[in-house]
This record gives C-alpha cells, sequence and structure tokens, in this order.
C-alpha cells in the first residue's frame, strides 16, 4: 500500500484557535535578537575608528623585531645591513619581519590593519605611486610618525626634490630611497649601424631622425604607454612633461594639467607616434615592450635610472654592453635635460612600541653617506643627499650593461637640474582620467588642447566629493 | 511493508504549554539551536555588513578617524557623477551581454554536446569549463599577449590575413568593450553549458519521440519540447546570470583596468576604486548600496516573471 504523504501546504491559523505557544524564545524575539546583534556589530567600526591612534611607549633600547613592509625584496637585504649600522649608532638590536605584498595591495593592508587597531607595519616602503592615497584625510598624519625633527645634519642636504613628495603641511612622512632621474637609454650598436646620431641636443632632431629610420628599417626611437593600467599611461606622459617644465599637480596640491608645456608634450607625443618615431607599448615592463626591445623594434626609451634593473637587464640580457645613457634631449622651447619618475618613500608607524627603533633605522638606512653609496652599488638606487653625488668611488664605478660607461657622471650632471613632484590625494583620479584622454590624442581623435580641456573638467567633476 | 499515515494522536497539553521541568525548555530551544549556525552566520556575514554600508554611506571616511556624518550627500554626488553613470551604463551593457548573448550561447553549446552519438564528448564539456577554472592573473596576462596593437598575437594573424590588424582592442573604447564582452562569454559559457547540459539530459526522451510522432522536426522539438521543459533551470541561470553581470569585476579589472579612460569600467569596480585606490569609503558604500537596490529589485522582478521556485 502506497503511503500517504501530507501535501505540505501555508500553515493558517484558523480564526478563534488559541494563539500559537510562547516558549522562550519566540520568532519575533529571535528576529529582535539578530536585529540587535546587528546594530550592535555595525557599531563596531565606528567604535573601532573612534580608537583609531596608537598610543604605545616606545621602547628605547633592547631587542626589536620589527615588522618590515616592502613591495621589493631587495629593499629586505639592504635593510638587513643597514639595521647593523643602526645598531652601532643606538641601543637596539634588530630582528627584521619581512612582509612583501604589492605596492597598492601595500597601502590598502597597512591601513587595514590600522582599523583593526594591530598587525600594522613597524617600518614600510610605500611606492610613490600608490602614496598619496594616505595623503587623504588624516590618513598619514594617524598613521605614519613625522621624520623632519629626526633629519639631523642632513637636513639640509637631502635633495627637496625627493622629500616634497612625501611631506604634507610640513610635515615629512617618509625618506625616499632613490633619487630616479629620467635619462635617455640607446642601444648605441643599432644606432650606429643605422645611422642615428647619439648626440642629438633636442628632442625635435630627434625626432626627425627617428621618423627616417622609421621609414627606412621600421625602428622607433621610443615607446609611449598605452595599455589598461592609467597609471602607467601617464608616467610616460608625466615624464616628459616634468623635464618640460609643466607638472600634473601644484605645490598646493591643485591641478595644473592646462598649460602651454603639457599641450606642447602631449602633441609632440601624439605626433611621434603618428610618424612611427615613437611606438605604442602596452606598458615599459610588460611583456609586448620585451618584444620590441629583443626584436629591435624600439632602440630607445626615455626611462628612470632603475628602468636598466627592472626593465632591460632581466628582458634583454643578450644586449648587454650595446646600451648607453645620455641626457634627454631638450626641447627647443625651453625646460630642462631630466625628469624623475618613481622612488619609494621608507616611513615608521606612529604610537608602536617599536616606533623609536624603526625611526633609527630608517636614518641609518637613509640618511648616512655610507648607505647612500651603498645604495646605489648595490641596488642602483640614486643618492638623496647632493653631497654625495661628488663620491669618487661612484662616479668611477663603470656599469657592464651600457657597456663599462660610468653612468653616475650622467647622474651627478642632471641632478642639479631636476624638477619637483607634488602628489595629490586625488593623484589616482587624474590617472583614470587623463589616461583615457592621452589615449583619444594620441590616435588623433581630439586635439592635445582638448584632450586636457576635458581631462580637467572631469577631474573636477570626480573629485567634487573630495573637495567639499 | 506498511508506513503508518495516520497521524498520532495529540499529546495532553502540548498545545497549551510547554511540559513542566528542563527537558521541555530543551525541547522548545532545540529547533532555533538547529537553524542557529546558519543565521548567526547569515546576520554576521550579510545583515551586519549591509546595516554597516548602510551607515557608512551617510559618513565621509578615509579609513581612519571618526567617519564625519554627511547625511545624504553621498547619494546626491552620486547623481551628479558622470564617472557613476558611465559605470552604470557599461554595467547594463555587461548585463545585456551575459543575459541575451551568453545565456542563448551556453543553451546552444549544451545542445550541441548533447547530440546523440558525439564522440569525445567528455574532452569537449572539459575544454569549455577550463577558462572558469583558471587563474584569473593568467587569463589577464594571455589576453594582454594576444591583444596587443603592436605586438600581439591577434593582430599579427590579421596582418598576416587580410593586411591590416591595427585595432587597438585595449586602447579604443569602443573595442575594449567588445573585448571585456569577448573575454565574460569566453569565461562564463562552459560553465553554463553545464547547467544547460544537466537540464537537457533530464528531459524524458518520450516527450521527444511523442513529438517526432507528430510530425515536430529538430528546430520545432527544440521549441516545443526542449525549452519548456528546461525553463526552470533556464530561469535560474538567466537570473544568476545577471546578478553576476551586474557584479561583474574581474574581467574588467585584469584586461583593461576599466579603461581607457573609463570606458569598460563596472559599478564593482568603481565600488573598488573608491575603497581602495582613493579612500571614500562612504561614497564607496552609498555606490554599493545603489548597486545592491538595483540587483535586488530587478531580481525579485525577474523571479516573479520566470516563476523561480514555483510548484506548478
Amino acid at each position: 500500500m502506497a503511503a500517504q504523504v501530507p501535501k505540505f501546504s501555508r500553515y493558517r491559523r484558523p480564526s478563534g484557535a488559541p494563539p500559537p505557544p510562547q516558549g522562550p524564545l519566540s520568532r519575533r524575539a529571535l528576529l529582535r535578537a539578530g536585529a540587535g546583534l546587528g546594530a550592535a556589530a555595525a557599531l563596531t567600526p565606528g567604535l573601532a575608528a573612534c580608537a583609531g591612534g596608537q598610543n604605545a611607549d616606545p621602547r628605547a633600547s633592547g631587542d626589536v623585531e620589527l615588522a618590515f613592509w616592502t613591495h621589493d625584496e631587495a629593499y629586505a637585504d639592504f635593510f638587513e645591513v643597514s639595521a647593523e649600522i643602526a645598531e652601532r649608532a643606538s641601543d637596539f638590536r634588530y630582528r627584521l619581519r619581512l612582509s612583501r605584498a604589492g605596492a597598492e595591495d601595500l597601502v590598502t593592508k597597512a591601513i587595514a590593519q590600522a582599523i583593526a587597531g594591530r598587525g600594522t607595519p613597524d617600518v614600510a616602503g610605500f611606492e610613490i605611486g600608490a602614496f598619496p592615497r594616505l595623503l587623504r584625510g588624516v590618513l598619514a598624519e594617524e598613521l605614519l610618525t613625522d621624520l623632519s625633527g629626526d633629519l639631523g645634519d642632513a637636513a639640509d642636504d637631502l635633495l627637496p626634490s625627493r622629500t616634497a613628495p612625501f611631506s604634507r603641511d610640513g610635515r615629512l612622512y617618509a625618506l625616499d630611497s632613490d633619487a630616479p632621474l629620467v635619462v635617455y637609454y640607446y642601444r648605441e650598436s643599432e644606432f650606429e649601424r643605422l645611422g642615428i646620431p647619439t648626440d642629438l641636443a633636442t628632442w625635435e632632431e630627434l625626432a626627425e631622425a627617428g621618423t627616417r629610420a622609421h621609414e627606412r628599417h621600421g625602428v622607433s626611437l621610443g615607446a609611449v604607454p598605452v595599455g589598461s593600467e592609467a597609471g602607467v599611461n601617464t608616467q610616460g606622459f608625466e615624464m616628459l612633461l616634468l623635464q618640460r617644465g609643466g607638472r600634473f599637480f601644484d605645490e598646493d596640491g591643485a591641478l595644473a594639467i592646462e598649460s602651454p608645456e603639457a599641450e606642447e608634450v602631449l602633441g609632440f607625443l601624439a605626433e611621434g607616434l603618428r610618424t612611427g618615431f615613437l611606438s605604442s607599448v602596452a606598458g615599459l615592463l610588460h611583456p609586448p615592450m620585451q618584444a620590441a626591445l629583443k626584436s629591435g623594434a624600439v632602440l630607445g626609451q626615455w626611462m628612470a635610472t632603475w628602468y636598466r634593473i627592472y626593465g632591460l637587464e632581466p628582458n634583454v640580457p643578450e644586449q648587454a654592453g650595446q646600451w648607453r645613457i645620455r641626457p634627454l634631449p631638450a626641447f627647443r622651447s625651453g625646460g630642462v635635460r631630466t625628469s624623475f619618475t618613481g622612488g619609494t618613500g621608507f616611513g615608521v608607524t606612529r604610537g608602536k612600541e617599536n616606533t623609536l627603533a624603526g625611526v633609527e633605522l630608517v636614518k641609518a638606512a637613509y640618511l648616512t653617506p655610507s648607505e647612500q653609496v651603498r645604495r646605489f652599488r648595490d641596488l642602483g638606487y640614486l643618492p638623496t643627499r647632493r653631497s654625495v653625488y661628488e663620491d669618487p668611488e661612484l662616479l668611477a664605478i663603470p656599469d657592464e650593461f651600457c657597456g663599462g660607461q660610468p653612468t653616475f657622471e650622467v647622474y651627478r650632471d642632471l641632478i642639479d637640474e631636476a624638477p619637483s613632484i607634488h602628489l595629490s590625494a586625488d593623484k589616482s583620479t587624474l590617472d583614470t582620467v587623463l589616461s583615457g584622454y592621452l589615449l583619444q590624442a594620441y590616435h588623433g581623435d581630439i586635439s592635445p588642447r582638448e584632450a586636457l580641456a576635458r581631462t580637467a573638467e572631469d577631474f573636477r567633476g570626480q573629485t567634487r566629493n573630495s573637495r567639499d | 511493508m506498511t508506513v503508518p499515515t495516520t497521524t498520532p494522536p495529540p499529546r495532553a497539553a502540548s498545545s497549551e504549554s510547554p511540559p513542566p521541568g528542563g527537558g521541555g525548555r530543551r525541547r522548545m530551544w532545540a529547533p532555533y539551536a538547529f537553524i542557529a549556525p546558519f543565521y548567526v552566520l547569515y546576520v554576521l556575514f550579510m545583515i551586519v555588513p549591509i546595516l554597516v554600508a548602510c551607515g557608512l554611506s551617510l559618513t565621509e571616511w578615509v579609513g581612519l578617524g571618526t567617519p564625519k556624518f554627511v547625511g545624504l550627500r553621498n547619494f546626491l554626488d552620486l547623481a551628479r557623477d558622470t564617472s557613476f553613470h558611465t559605470a552604470l551604463a557599461n554595467s547594463t551593457l555587461y548585463v545585456l551581454v551575459s543575459v541575451f548573448v551568453v545565456v542563448p550561447c551556453a543553451l546552444l553549446l549544451a545542445q550541441a554536446l548533447h547530440t546523440k552519438g558525439l564522440r569525445a564528448r567528455d574532452l569537449f564539456r572539459v575544454t569549455f569549463f577550463v577558462p572558469m577554472v583558471l587563474s584569473p592573473i593568467v587569463i589577464a596576462l594571455v589576453y594582454s599577449l594576444l591583444l596587443d596593437t603592436q605586438y600581439g598575437l591577434v593582430n599579427s594573424v590579421l596582418k598576416a590575413l587580410f593586411g591590416g590588424g591595427g585595432v587597438d582592442w585595449i586602447g579604443d573604447p569602443d573595442w575594449a568593450k567588445s573585448t571585456v564582452a569577448v573575454v565574460v562569454l569566453w569565461r562564463w559559457v562552459g560553465y553554463l553549458t553545464i547547467f544547460f547540459l544537466a537540464a537537457l539530459q533530464a528531459v524524458p526522451k518520450d516527450l521527444y519521440e511523442a513529438a517526432e510522432l507528430d510530425g515536430a522536426g529538430a528546430i520545432r522539438s527544440f521549441f516545443t519540447v526542449t525549452l519548456p521543459s528546461i525553463q526552470p533551470v533556464t530561469a535560474f541561470v538567466v537570473v544568476t546570470s545577471f546578478i553576476g553581470a551586474a557584479q561583474l569585476f574581474d574581467e574588467p579589472y585584469l584586461i583593461t583596468n576599466g579603461g581607457p579612460g573609463e570606458a569598460t569600467l563596472s559599478v564593482a569596480m568603481f565600488v573598488y576604486r573608491a575603497a581602495f585606490q582613493r579612500q571614500q569609503f562612504g561614497y564607496a558604500a552609498a555606490a554599493g548600496l545603489v548597486l545592491f537596490v538595483v540587483v535586488f529589485a530587478v531580481s525579485q522582478l525577474l523571479n516573479r516573471l520566470l516563476a523561480i521556485g514555483r510548484a506548478e
């Protein structure tokens, strides 16, 4: 016999029937309890925010284990040696606990840990592209120690162009690990083979020679990033803009993109792409650029000092000895012969038990002349103290990848021309907006002036929220 | 063996009050204790974040310090923010592509895989499903190599075949949207095919036999037998595809990073960007709340239209 399965249907209490039993926890009570729990939990971030500031008594001596965060493991090795110098100059004995994360992730994690109230780094390296996030609101003030009072006799020697990006309202939140001057890399052997002069003084002359070389041999003398990373796209433009005397933001962080210099540089890049003097790539450190370098389609590039280490050497090791560097060709209408791009500022989290130890470590690594020399020798990063540029040891170092060229001589000649960079908390917004219009201008869809005007208009619209 | 079908006699006083003593109280707690784990987690990880987002959306907060109450200003700013409008339009496009291109393609693919006598059926299934299990990072890297304007494989092939090939797949706003749409199609079609294939295998064969006897061809059978039979699964796939596409993040983030400019920016990316690249947590919460309300409302509408979960 088949079982009769009762049919489930929505239960309706017959009118007049007694109410359901009220146990110790009714449905309504359960919902109320859930709502109460939710409301209590909803208050947690607010309470955590109120408790945002950290105020532990700093340790003044003894064994310390520093949480050291960086996006580049080479810094960890460098700081291990710096710790020994810091130990000689202080009463601390250091042990570094390394955490590595992407440049953007590092800032995100540092903020997240600060919200949680624990687990923040003691010392962290903030890549200059990610650092502007900390300039919004009270983030830098709440999170980082002001190092301006710890500079001692180095205060007047540090390059102002490298302290400006990490400063706000007179406070210095990080010490830059590099003075990444932009120079022109070129493949000397190929330039000679194709009859391209290597000593042309201006961009305009190089563009003429490059256009001819492209027509005859299909090569380009530089590449412009046009990929999906907005910051990379704007970086290619910003380097020449700074060289020409323009900038993205002024000293007060206000947008300064609508300038004759910006229009000229954008026009120059668009024309270079049109004539083939320049080639477009996804990014200067991306696989397509590697393909372009390997195949000899791109024979030169304006880029920072670190490009040899991270761009050329790993991607085209077989071309070692063929490359050289020189100052950037100047623009006929004005400007200087170099620029800046990149940099990583090391900061110390404030109000922690290890804050003093962290400050001593960063000072030892970035303020002592010997460490500035070692940084260039070991990592290829340029000194941030002006006096170190006269160091005979650095001036004599041959660069084997550049055919034994004493490259530091070029940097020494350029350092006093280097422009200043000013950051804004809205840099990321500018990157997004500008990147799109740069590509349209490169394609010839809009004029440089229109691209810059639209950028400024969109930027102001999108930063309405942060400006209020 | 017989199964008792009569309902047991009511226990004395059970409908009036719980039995006295600890045993009665324990019995009263028992059902709540059994369902509690789900509801506790649900409250903690669903209700609480929503409440927090509601509260946060009324503030200006950079992540540290005290949030500043700004009332509805974030919502008013969103209404005037051209970037948010662009993100909404792009997300709408992704939804349309997902519902009207990806879902039909998945159904057709499932139908093809369901064909009698198809050899290496499992190989095809695995092949179509592989994009779903690939690391998004790998996908981004491979597509950057394929789609580069100057040195990409796709343009090289086009140049070799047709002499052109200078398409800027990622740098041109229109092509970039198409690229994201193609990657969405490539990545999701195999996954949805699995649902349709399962549904097709459950359609009784005698229905097809009856249709054939009535003179229906393959196309007629598809529309009169297959589609009505798999309607519940189709409805489920449509709704989940809608929700997934409305919250699309991976593909535009990895392939175009929302660019060029904001040409492929989705609302989910807008929220991420505001919170984790611009430190505007209040603004991000407001945008997230708008997204939640729209997705919830449209999902409910689709649920009713497609009669999901209703007994016949």
